[in-house]
């Protein structure tokens, strides 16, 4: 699995970070900076488009997700089912459209190993992780 | 700062109206004159969110005015994209408060029903960020993604964003002037059509025609207006942090409030912007009429119906009276200014104290006024 890197700004005033880049902050007068973020995140919310606007097929499923850093990315996926939010995404593009896709338990893993440096902080991680988890799996998305 | 009433208010029928967009607005603007007494105001303010693509009209206050045969008054055209209405209503309040003008008619309308539904959603979508439009993000597709949001919050969600169109469904059957008279159940919302998911068909507000009108005066009349507030925020939604709450709406009470020197407890009725049911329940919070959480478990428990604490959208709201976009912001004025003065035949509810909340865009650029009968 490729993991996507996707150009985004960040402003040095108040540390909002945008993708894709923007030439000013949308809250304060400046000018951002650019930075590369990483292609994967948890999904914050996403809906699927039973009558979508024309060019676009039905059904046309969007969502909105949370990329490291902390920018928001808007996007398309190929389906929904067993999507949560709080799930992890990658993202990828394809001719220049953004799409997530849901991921398996070993894409998770490959990541979680590929960020987490020292041994402590792995610990550290798995804690966090696993924790959260638990926390989300109160919160069902019900349609 | 001089104080600034209400003297006079009118509205048309809402809904699918064969007239065109300007004699809709005439149609308002000489019921509001004829309510105030008033031959001829010394300025307008006409609010049209996009009459050059939805009706082919451009120079619109011009436009209007001419046709309403006041061409020799002065007159000019605001826009905030679905709150134009209530922004109209600000432009006017300001001439008068700041003594430049003494009486100034302040119109609002659209004319939509004449186009098929795409093209409709393509224009009111053209008020979104244009990168989350070019993923094909409609204002019902960002409402879906507020509304999965609000119902990972809130679990009992889905039934309160129901109650909420079955309560404003049973408010505009006794509203003549309404887009719907007929009633919807809990069911019938929960099992029409999905539009984005989870947001269904009777979650959405319809496509409407219609236009609403008042006269301002810094004579003292039956209502004042005591204050309004303007709120703003990001145009995508992607840069913004919540989505079960909006910065504008929460802005613009405040400044709304502090203007009016009082709090939200004084509130007796609330005209809320329900273009899509979760923003009734959303709104609510925002402006602090129910404590944070706690407006589903108030809407289920009946707080905001007809003859409960607070009456919310005793017209119908946006989902039942209708949404004729620039209207909407002055026709709940309308209802306020009848409400205030006993005039809102079959739903009168006892209030001494209304506010109106316009939302424009996916809460980009939001109002609230606070009036209060004299």
């Amino acid at each position: 699995m490729r993991i996507e890197t996707i150009q985004g700004s960040r402003c040095p005033a108040c540390g909002l970070t945008v993708a894709p880049p923007a030439p000013f902050c949308p809250r304060d007068p400046v000018a951002m900076t650019s930075v590369e973020l990483e292609g994967a995140g948890e999904i914050v919310s996403f809906t699927t488009l039973h009558s979508p606007p024309a060019g676009f097929r039905s059904p046309l499923h969007l969502a909105l997700v949370a990329l490291p850093g902390g920018a928001r990315f808007i996007c398309h996926g190929a389906e929904t089912r067993g999507l949560r939010i709080g799930s992890r995404v990658a993202i990828e593009a394809v001719n220049d459209v953004y799409y997530f896709s849901h991921l398996g338990a070993l894409d998770r893993a490959r990541l979680f190993w590929r960020r987490t440096g020292r041994a402590g902080d792995r610990v550290h991680a798995i804690a966090r992780s696993l924790a959260k988890r638990a926390w989300k799996g109160r919160e069902r998305v019900s349609n | 700062m001089r104080e600034v009433w209400i003297a006079g208010a009118g509205i048309t029928r809402i809904g699918r109206r064969g007239e065109s967009l300007s004699d809709l607005m005439a149609e308002a603007a000489h019921a509001a004159l004829r309510d105030a007494g008033l031959e001829r105001p010394d300025a307008i303010v006409a609010a049209a969110m996009n009459p050059e693509e939805f009706v082919g009209d451009g120079n619109f206050a011009s436009h209007v005015a001419t046709h309403m045969g006041l061409a020799e008054t002065p007159a000019m055209r605001i826009e905030t994209a679905t709150s134009s209405g209530a922004a109209a209503l600000y432009a006017g309040f300001a001439q008068v408060a700041a003594g430049l003008r003494h009486r100034v008619l302040v119109v609002g309308g659209e004319k939509m029903t004449h186009l098929d539904t795409p093209r409709v959603s393509e224009l009111i979508g053209r008020s979104i960020d244009p990168y989350e439009r070019s993923y094909g993000a409609t204002m019902p597709a960002l409402a879906g993604l507020v509304a999965r949001a609000l119902i990972a919050r809130n679990g009992d969600a889905p039934r309160e964003m129901a109650q909420i169109a079955v309560k404003n469904h049973a408010n505009a059957l006794r509203n003549p002037y309404a887009h719907f008279h007929r009633s919807v159940t809990i069911d019938e919302v929960m099992d029409s059509r999905m539009v984005a998911d989870p947001l269904r068909l009777l979650h959405c507000c319809p496509i409407s025609d219609g236009a609403a009108a008042v006269v301002l005066t810094a004579e003292r009349a039956a209502v004042r207006i005591t204050g309004i507030g303007q709120g703003t925020d990001t145009l995508a939604l992607r840069h913004r942090d919540a989505l079960t709450s909006f910065r504008a709406s929460r802005a613009a009470a405040r400044a709304a409030f502090a203007m009016a020197g009082f709090g939200p407890e004084r509130v007796d009725v609330a005209e809320l912007h329900d273009a899509f049911a979760p923003f009734e329940l959303i709104s609510l919070e925002d402006l602090g009429l129910v404590p944070s959480g706690k407006a589903g478990r108030a809407t289920l428990d009946g707080e905001t119906a007809l003859d409960g604490r607070l009456p919310v959208n005793p017209s119908g709201g946006l989902k039942a009276r209708g949404h004729p976009l620039a209207a909407t912001g002055l026709a709940q004025i309308v209802e306020c200014v009848w409400q205030l003065t006993g005039r809102a035949e079959g739903r009168q509810v006892p209030a001494r104290v209304a506010l109106a909340q316009s939302i424009g865009g996916l809460a980009t650029n939001n109002w609230v006024t606070l009036l209060e009968a004299s």
